[in-house]
């Protein structure tokens, strides 16, 4: 500011000039903001004013249906129709209807066959492609798979849907699944799907390989609150192969085939707030399965049931406002395997096998313990048992600089579980496998395993890792130390990678 | 893709190479963990307690098994009998083969030490000779194999491939055939159906690998049959066992395998041409009685 001259000032007006053309696109550009508010408004109101008016729909247009039959389309708008019929039927009535998203609704034409209050709608659908294939790789937590599938959705016009998938890994040898799903009366929430698949699935922790061939039906349900039930029946030819050189008579004694016909219903009420890192909420889940009983048939009688509770809780930080991110949470689960005499059998009941038995442990699960690594085991094989409960609980912190909205948690955790077979009389000990048992044998048996799990301390374990949640899977980095055992569990001391999407 | 491949497998190595590089005082921290170790648990109730005696996995209902009777297979026939033979103690269990280590019956596991945690490994019948020569209590004729192999081949070809027809083509025999190794697989009609596909499938192929033909014919091999059974009667002869040994042999078992299962009583043999075959030797059905009573009884 030193020199004064013409420069200057030629200068200063264009600055001036720039300036006043900015700030007058500005106010242009609110007033334009504020025109559209207004008539949003406008808007509003006028739906406000006449939400209380009495209407009644004459038609409902339907574009871009091209795939779609009309009789799956007309159950989901009749009731639409047949509700503006009603005389105390009203605009907003209508717009709350669920489900549906209307685009447009106009003021009656000047048609003569309408009446005052009629109004016609018109709704543009989007389609989704009908045809989708896909083919990739997965790399998870010592398994490597390539698969390939195929959806096909939309197949006779009413949103039924086959899908075909086929893979092969290191661990799941092969695998091969087809799925038809359907609404059932146009109802998205209430699906029945028949599948049918053929798999092949190593198990190392029991030294053998289980090939499975089977189908079934399932009924599901999704209320409106998010609760889920589903019904269903499936039907198996097992088959016990492969075995390892080394492994045990127990895996030895179950190898070869065998057929599982079973009845299942599976609820599950999901409230937390996010699955993959619950902050709060909290999960239930029961699943029950009724196998080979009264005219079910199959080679193997048992009633399988499971529960699964989990929970957070969020933890209040002085001094930050809002979500701290910080949460405690815990989780619960418990299985019992009772065996029943097949059909209405007075042979008596056999006891579980390899393959029905439950196993517990590994990082999705009981964390601090290799896959299988809590329960009975022969040799080095875990054998699997007829009862298990475990517990965890673990506190998520948010890392340091990146914040609570950050999929990353710090997480400290301890857990612990006990997995144990039913008891066997002493003096039966010397007999053969293929033994039926009585009632009063099994029940007695059952008894004593319950018991069994409360005494002493449940094998446990603790550590500290670190959780990225993903939205389609979890990831754990986890380094742990078993606290309490049972001689001849296997425990991981150190790291350990977990991958999964229901974790403990 | 490729490129976290790595990574992923060095997040483990780092683990493992680490482990290894722990500082002494970490390491005995770490060595004091877990804080408490209970006893194992008890194994579940299907798993097999007595682990003191030899077990010989072979094909035979479980009933049998119990009673000690002989196995409805002639090749865990041949070797339950062989182990009986040679004084070996052991329990037969009802298996299949899935459960044996090389996919075919019979196989042993030895006995192991009751607190062992780590079970025996399996035998496989081709080292069962040997197992049973070091742990026998009784003596076992040696055979030169020059003769052996001749008369063996009658067994493993002719009378096998006729014995594979009639239990597992001949349709009168189908009921025997599902009573044997159909009915103890499943309930399931079919895993049934499936099962009795696959065995007559396999029969065939097998018949039809040994004679080297395109179609079974049935007549020959009961002629096959029974020409190999003319000439096993030759060569025992009026002796008590075959080659002219003071005691029974492996191949007397093996005899034995064949013979005993045609002649049994208990297993109903419907189209009985090959069963009729061997009663025309009477030295063949002594020899078959001689076993059975002696070491068997």
């Amino acid at each position: 500011m030193a020199r004064n001259g013409p420069d200057d000032d030629d200068v200063f007006e264009g600055l001036l000039k720039s300036e006043t053309a900015s700030v007058e696109q500005k106010a242009a550009a609110e007033r334009a903001q504020a025109h559209e508010a207004q008539a949003e408004q406008r808007a509003i109101e006028l739906l406000l004013q006449n939400q209380t008016l009495p209407v009644t729909l004459s038609s409902i247009e339907i574009n871009g249906a091209k795939n779609t039959r009309e009789s799956f389309l007309a159950p989901i708008f009749q009731p639409l129709l047949d509700d503006s019929r009603n005389a105390d039927y009203t605009l907003a009535d209508m717009l709350d209807q669920p489900n549906i998203l209307f685009h447009l609704s106009r003021p009656p034409h000047l048609d003569p066959s309408s009446a005052p209050t009629d109004l016609d709608v018109s709704l543009r659908v989007r389609e989704k492609s009908r045809l989708l294939l896909r083919t990739g790789t997965d790399l998870g937590n010592t398994e490597g798979s390539a698969y390939g599938s195929m959806l096909w959705r939309n197949i006779f016009g009413g949103a039924e849907s086959l899908s075909l998938n086929a893979s092969a890994g290191t661990r799941t040898r092969s695998a091969y699944s087809a799925e038809f799903a359907t609404p059932i009366r146009s109802n998205p929430n209430f699906r029945l799907s028949i599948e049918g698949l053929a798999s092949s699935t190593q198990k190392p922790w029991a030294s053998h390989e289980e090939v499975v061939k089977g189908g079934g039906i399932k009924l599901h349900w999704l209320k409106d609150n998010g609760d889920r039930h589903q019904f269903g029946y499936s039907g198996a030819w097992r088959q016990l192969t492969g075995l390892g050189a080394e492994a045990s008579p127990t895996v030895r004694g179950d190898a070869g085939d065998s057929t599982k016909s079973a009845i299942s219903y599976l609820f599950q009420r999901e409230r937390r707030d996010n699955p993959m890192l619950p902050q709060s909420g909290y999960l239930v889940k029961t699943s029950t399965e009724l196998a080979g009983w009264g005219s079910l048939g199959g080679d193997v009688g048992f009633s399988k049931s499971e529960l699964e509770v989990a929970g957070a809780i969020p933890i209040p930080i002085p001094g930050i406002r809002g979500s701290s991110g910080v949460s405690i949470g815990g989780g619960f689960r418990a299985g019992l395997l009772y065996p029943l005499p097949l059909t209405f059998g007075l042979s008596g009941a056999s006891p579980s096998r390899v393959n029905d038995r439950f196993t517990l442990g590994g990082p999705t699960d009981v964390r601090g313990f290799a896959l299988g690594g809590l329960g009975p085991r022969d040799g080095t094989d875990a054998v699997g048992g007829d009862i298990y409960a475990a517990g965890s609980v673990n506190m998520l912190i948010p890392l340091p600089r990146v914040g609570p909205e950050s999929p990353f948690r710090l997480q400290l955790f301890a857990n612990g579980g006990r997995l144990v077979a039913m008891k066997s009389k002493p003096k039966r000990s010397d007999e053969m496998s293929g033994q039926r048992l009585g009632a009063g044998t099994v029940f007695d048996g059952m008894v004593s395993a319950t018991k069994d799990i409360g005494t002493g301390l449940p094998s446990i374990a603790a550590g500290v890792g670190l959780v990225y949640a993903h939205p389609i899977a979890r990831f754990e980095l986890n380094f742990s130390l078993p606290l309490v055992l049972r001689r001849g569990e296997e425990s991981r001391k150190g790291l350990q990678v977990g991958v999964g999407i229901n974790f403990l | 893709m490729s490129s976290q491949n790595p990574s992923a497998a060095s997040t483990k190595s780092p683990g493992a190479s680490g482990w290894l590089a722990i500082p002494a005082p970490l390491a005995r921290l770490f060595k004091r963990f877990p804080l408490l170790t209970y006893p194992p648990n008890e194994l579940p109730v299907r798993s097999p307690r007595v682990r003191d005696v030899a077990a010989l996995y072979v094909f035979i209902s479980d009933q049998d098994a119990l009673n000690g009777l002989p196995s409805f297979n002639p090749s865990c026939l041949k070797w339950q009998t062989f182990l009986k033979l040679a004084g070996v103690a052991f329990r037969a269990i009802p298996s299949n083969n899935h459960a044996s280590p090389t996919g075919a019956l019979p196989f042993l596991i030895p006995p192991s030490s009751p607190n062992s945690f780590v079970s025996a490994k399996p035998i496989p019948s081709t080292k069962l000779e040997q197992y049973t020569a070091e742990n026998g209590t009784r003596k076992i004729s040696e055979i030169s194999s020059l003769k052996l192999e001749a008369y063996e081949a009658l067994l493993n070809h002719r009378i096998r491939n006729a014995w594979l027809y009639a239990l597992y083509l001949s349709r009168p025999n189908s009921a025997l055939l599902s009573h044997l190794y159909v009915a103890p697989v499943s309930t399931s009609r079919v895993v049934k159906t499936t099962v009795l596909y696959q065995l007559r499938h396999a029969a065939e192929e097998e018949i039809l690998r040994s004679i080297g033909a395109l179609v079974v014919n049935p007549e020959r091999l009961y002629d096959g049959a029974k020409e190999a059974f003319e000439a096993l009667s030759t060569v025992l002869g009026s002796g008590e066992w075959f080659f002219g040994a003071s005691k029974p042999s492996l191949f007397d078992a093996a005899v034995f395998s064949y013979t005993h299962l045609l002649l049994d009583q208990g297993l109903r043999w419907e189209d009985r041409r090959l069963t009729e075959i061997v009663e025309e030797f009477s030295n063949l059905v002594e020899h078959r009685n001689r076993i059975l009573q002696r070491y068997w009884g």
